[in-house]
């Protein structure tokens, strides 16, 4: 979308598998016996396997709303969507853009029509919640989001619900919400998340899950010979042992690592999602990792939580930016269960992977007091303001 | 798996394309087919 790769460049190429001796074959599986253990596709043919492993990932969910369908409704998946999006701005040259939904893919695409573009858009974007990015932050950390967002010029409608997109000769005009104000809009972005594709797995009469095809922590289904990883499967969250979606590229790649491993005959299970993800808008970048503090009351804990602002760079260092993180501790087990981080530079973000890194290693509140990362003027803030050791004193402070 | 043996993968993106590829790696002498219906698939 940002037109700073090529389409070729970010896709898997077939000569990466071909080269490696791997046969590729483009064609639609259409039916699997799993009786006869063979696999056919729409154009005829028909595959023996042994093992069998489905990745049929996902497909962007369309909410059944009115005008859903019209000429100017865009979801962004995939690589042909992006393609015609560009098409369809390049031809028509739309100037209000609504997006629904303000999850991270509305807001990457939304401030990067608005970073490109400046002055050409009036771009709104219209969410169901309460704030910008509310499956990754907390109230507290969204709200200095939207402040940065509203002051590069993109609208923040949130607590607001779509009735209908409008109509006008043919194609979207409008965005019109449950309280009755229409929204102008001459294109209209929905994403609003994705649905796993299951049909064939489920005309296989595999064991389904609420959320995608069920498998154990080694991907394997509830036929013996046949694995699955990826958006198509149910997953475990690490944290609440609970079945979730998880459909994120990071446990799609790793569970089909581990599903390979496990034909070769390891014994490696997969620990569950803590469904760590990251978005930049302009030149802000966002990281989060396991559960909110809302979510995790949704989920039962008590919580102790700390927020914590740094600098990308020791004080004395040209170009330090801040940045904050804020962490949720289970009050319990005093368990590290939650992380996220607002910053205007992207190598603090990358502390995030250090907070994932803590709760599948179930480390503590008194376990982090005494963490000291490595340290250098001009690539971390200086050890006294080290924010994941200053937030674990604060919720030990808090537990006193 | 065993020598011989035929591993098919249906879908090619965040799982698909790994596991074929460390599967051949870790098991040379499988045979891996990858069979995806789009022409090619996009990689966040």
């Amino acid at each position: 979308m940002a037109g700073l790769a090529a389409p070729e460049s970010i896709v898997v190429p077939d000569k990466n598998l071909e080269n490696a001796g791997i046969s590729v074959v483009v064609d639609e599986v259409v039916q699997v016996d799993t009786a006869q253990k063979q696999v056919r596709t729409a154009g005829g043919k028909t595959f023996p396997y042994d093992k069998l492993f489905l990745a049929t990932g996902s497909r962007a969910f369309i909410p059944p709303i009115e005008g859903s369908s019209l000429n100017g409704v865009f979801a962004l998946r995939g690589l042909p969507d992006a393609v015609n999006i560009k098409a369809f701005l390049a031809e028509q040259s739309p100037r209000n853009i609504v997006l629904v939904g303000a999850g991270f893919i509305s807001m990457e695409v939304a401030s990067l029509l608005v970073a490109q573009n400046p002055g050409v858009y009036n771009v709104t974007v219209v969410e169901f919640l309460d704030r910008p990015l509310p499956l990754m932050l907390d109230a507290d950390m969204a709200g200095p989001v939207r402040e940065y967002l509203e002051s590069k010029g993109i609208r923040l409608l949130t607590g607001r619900a779509v009735e209908k997109i409008v109509e006008s000769d043919g194609r979207a005009s409008g965005v019109q919400l449950k309280d009755g104000e229409e929204i102008p809009a001459d294109m209209v972005f929905i994403n609003v998340g994705v649905r796993p594709n299951v049909e064939l797995a489920e005309a296989m009469g595999l064991e389904m899950g609420k959320l995608g095809i069920k498998v154990n922590e080694y991907q394997e289904t509830s036929d013996p010979d046949i694995l699955a990883g990826g958006d198509c499967v149910e997953k475990m969250n690490f944290i609440t042992g609970k079945p979730d979606a998880g459909r994120l590229r990071g446990p799609a790649v790793m569970q089909g690592r581990l599903a390979a491993k496990r034909l070769a005959g390891y014994d490696i299970k997969f620990p569950g999602v803590v469904n760590a993800g990251g978005c930049q808008m302009f030149d802000m970048v966002v990281a989060s990792t396991g559960l909110t503090e809302e979510a995790a009351a949704r989920e039962g804990f008590e919580t102790v939580c700390a927020a914590v602002d740094s600098r990308s760079k020791h004080g004395m260092i040209p170009g330090v930016t801040p940045w904050r993180i804020k962490l949720v501790f289970d009050k319990k087990t005093q368990k590290l269960i939650g992380g996220q981080i607002v910053s205007h530079a992207i190598a603090p973000a990358r502390e995030i992977d250090a907070v994932t890194a803590f709760i599948l290693g179930g480390k503590t509140i008194p376990e982090l007091t005494t963490f000291t990362s490595a340290c250098n003027p001009d690539i971390s803030s200086e050890p006294s303001m080290e924010p994941i050791t200053i937030a674990a004193e604060q919720a030990l402070d808090k537990l006193r | 798996m065993q020598k011989g043996d035929r591993l098919i993968v249906v879908g090619c993106s965040g799982a698909g394309g790994p596991a074929a590829m460390r599967a051949k790696k870790l098991m040379p002498e499988v045979d891996v087919t990858v069979i995806r219906k789009e022409k090619e698939f996009i990689v966040r």
